[in-house]
């Protein structure tokens, strides 16, 4: 199996450095962006199975650079790391596509744990979307 | 400053309320009073006069009748008739038979000689030639006059007549009853005191006054005479003992008697004064009615204003104190969120740390040490002071966070045994006597059960601190009570008898990070959410305290609509 890519996207620079290396240590392939536009520049080019936003930012902030990806990538999963949970965010996270969110200060463990489920839940849906391809094309061709 | 404000609010509402209705009523009053008693003093006038022309006509038919009398016998017998005494006596006793006026009767030749005289004085031979009476009579025809004493020494007055014969002059006289005249004139009926009697010209009584003064009297009464002959003067006047009374008066007999009619004014406007006596006490009566009615309700303007000025007061504290939670809460949540960046730096961190610390341990480039327990025993404590500061950031963000609420209708009597019965360990543990009152007509509430139980929670959590801080591990009290109360609203209380908080703790009770206990231990922002969650529900969040006594919470909520709308 391929090594899960995440990438992390928060305006802390070293922030996204100390993850990286942990996120590193635990057998993660790791990119790193400080904006949200420099998310989805790094989208087009790498392919990313998770990424996991920051949802206030400078510039485009996180809900914003969230739709984007969905938008455009609908198959990358994008977990949210809030300052604060409220209900209203929360809601807002979850339907723009989100696959889940995390309060700030967020433990590692905690971080991997649904980056993995994410990854899963991605996998499921690849496969599920290559048998259906799979489907389709024999039924087109 | 408030109170004096008021009290001279209260004085003009108070002078408005009793000068605006009384102005009028005085002025209807005095109007009413002023116009009774023109009419009346006219009416009174006016009938005084018309009882003294009447009178005057009276009299003076009287006196003409008694000189046509006589002009009647002086045509009818020769003077040689009645120049004898017997034939004179016989004409007096059928003059008396007409008109009992007459007392006697006398003959007189052209040169003033008594002739004749029928009557009870001996006056026969007496000559009355320079006599006044007798000129005048000679000159006119006839003459009245005043009352004289004449040769009787007795007051009367005369009616002569005198008669042409051919060419001699001769005279009848007659005297009048004074008696009888002198009833005839006063005979008027004008209330108690009204009476009428006659004056001369020189203002001598001709007749007697029922008031007093005889005969030839001369009253020191001011008197005011008509102008003309036929007029009637009407005037006001005291008299010499200071009487005020109404007058009229009239001339008689070419000006040479006058009528007087009169009547004490207080006689002639009885009326009057009874009108006035009552006019007053309507006016002290109804004077009385507006001021007692004026400060009625004026007390009760003021006392309304009072208390809608305690409770604005009241309101704009609340107001206060909710605005500045709301804007502690807004600084707080920011101030919570960017602490957080900083701390997931700090776990980041710390989390590595302890990764490269095991990897080196695995290694073996680490050997074990009592520096490297200590160091790990440090960087555990980082973690965890790290996630002590998380933790107050959640509940400051907590404090901030408007979730939505799902509200149901809660039973009280079966609500607050479940909530009490989660701290009845720590409670029994702590020697505290828990006691539960829910009244059975406290009404169904509809609120979040979650939040509630939150508040009552955190009060019984502080309440068993405070009471642990006085009593230890016996004595303590707290009792949770809730019922029914005004306009649709249920109040539970939450009583302890704890240490109590001071009065200017007491003032910042429920502003957040407020807290007395020890660091570490509370956040502060306990009773703030409380007071935030209560607020939400509609409710009022009270408290009361006295150190060293206990602490009293008191939360008041409305209650559900009796008929709630089934959809």
């Amino acid at each position: 199996m391929e090594k899960m890519k995440i990438m992390l996207v928060d305006d802390e620079e070293r922030f996204l450095a100390t993850t990286k290396k942990l996120l590193a240590k635990k057998g993660f392939d790791i990119l790193t962006a400080t904006s949200g536009s420099e998310a989805l520049d790094i989208l087009g080019t790498e392919k990313v199975h998770v990424v996991i936003l920051d949802i206030k930012m400078p510039g485009m902030n996180g809900l914003e650079t969230l739709r984007q990806i969905k938008k455009l990538y609908p198959i990358v999963e994008v977990i949210m790391l809030t300052g604060h949970a409220t209900g209203e965010t929360a809601v807002e996270v979850l339907k723009a596509g989100a696959i889940d969110y995390l309060m700030k200060p967020v433990d590692i463990d905690d971080l991997v744990q649904k980056a993995e489920e994410a990854s899963e839940k991605r996998q499921r849906l690849e496969a599920k979307i290559r048998k259906g391809i799979k489907n389709h094309g024999t039924e087109a061709f | 400053m408030e109170q004096k404000h008021f009290k001279v609010i209260r004085k003009k509402i108070l002078l408005n309320m009793i000068l605006a209705p009384v102005i009028p009523f005085i002025l209807i009053l005095g109007i009413g009073y002023y116009y009774f008693v023109t009419s009346l003093e006219t009416n009174a006038i006016a009938s005084m006069k018309r009882i003294s022309e009447d009178h005057r006509e009276m009299i003076e038919s009287f006196l003409t009748e008694r000189k046509s009398d006589l002009e009647f016998i002086a045509g009818s017998y020769t003077f040689q008739e009645l120049s004898r005494p017997k034939a004179l006596a016989e004409v007096f006793n059928r003059l008396q038979e007409k008109s009992d006026a007459f007392t006697d009767l006398g003959i007189f030749n052209d040169a003033g000689l008594h002739v004749a005289y029928h009557g009870p004085y001996r006056l026969t031979g007496k000559i009355y030639k320079d006599t006044q009476w007798f000129q005048e009579v000679i000159k006119h025809g006839y003459y009245i006059s005043d009352v004289f004493l004449g040769y009787r020494k007795v007051p009367h007055f005369v009616i002569a007549v005198a008669h042409e014969e051919e060419g001699n002059k001769w005279v009848i006289r007659s005297t009048i009853d004074t008696f009888r005249f002198n009833n005839l004139v006063r005979k008027v009926h004008i209330g108690k005191t009204g009476e009428a009697y006659l004056l001369n010209a020189e203002g001598m009584l001709q007749t007697e006054r029922h008031s007093g003064g005889n005969l030839m009297d001369k009253p020191l009464d001011r008197i005011q005479y008509p102008e003309s002959h036929r007029s009637t003067k009407s005037f006001i006047d005291k008299d010499a003992n200071g009487v005020k009374y109404l007058y009229a008066t009239t001339w008689m007999k070419d000006k040479k008697w006058l009528l007087v009619i009169r009547q004490e004014k207080a006689d002639a406007f009885e009326a009057l004064t009874s009108a006035a006596y009552l006019i007053i006490l309507i006016a002290i009566i109804g004077g009385s009615v507006i001021v007692t009615v004026a400060f009625y309700l004026t007390n009760g303007i003021v006392e309304r204003m009072t208390q809608m000025d305690a409770e604005k007061d009241q309101l704009g504290q609340q107001l206060i104190r909710a605005s500045r939670l709301a804007e502690i809460g807004e600084m707080s949540t920011g101030f919570a969120h960017e602490i957080n960046n900083p701390l997931q730096i700090m776990k980041s961190e710390q989390s590595l740390i302890e990764i490269f610390i095991s990897e080196l341990k695995e290694k073996g480039q680490l050997n074990q040490s009592e520096t490297l327990v200590e160091l790990e025993d440090s960087l555990d404590q980082i973690g965890l002071q790290i996630n002590r500061c998380a933790k107050i950031t959640q509940s400051i963000l907590k404090f901030g966070r408007q979730s939505e609420p799902v509200a149901v209708d809660v039973d009280f009597k079966q609500f607050i045994p479940e909530v009490t019965a989660m701290v009845a360990k720590k409670a029994s543990v702590n020697g505290i006597s828990l006691k539960e009152n829910v009244s059975e007509d406290t009404p169904l509430i509809h609120l979040d059960p979650g939040q509630l139980q939150q508040v009552l929670l955190n009060l019984f959590n502080n309440a068993i601190d405070a009471i642990i801080e006085r009593h230890g591990s016996s004595g303590g009290k707290l009792i949770v009570e809730s019922g029914p109360k005004e306009n649709g609203k249920v109040e539970i209380t939450v009583k302890d008898n704890g240490q109590g908080i001071s009065p200017e703790n007491l003032k910042k009770i429920f502003s957040p990070f407020f807290t007395t206990k020890p660091v570490g231990k509370g956040t502060g922002l306990g009773l703030s959410v409380c007071y935030g969650i209560v607020d939400s529900m509609g409710g009022i969040m009270d408290v009361s305290s006295e150190k060293g006594i206990g602490t009293t919470f008191t939360i008041t909520l409305p209650a559900a609509s009796p008929n709630p709308l089934i959809l």
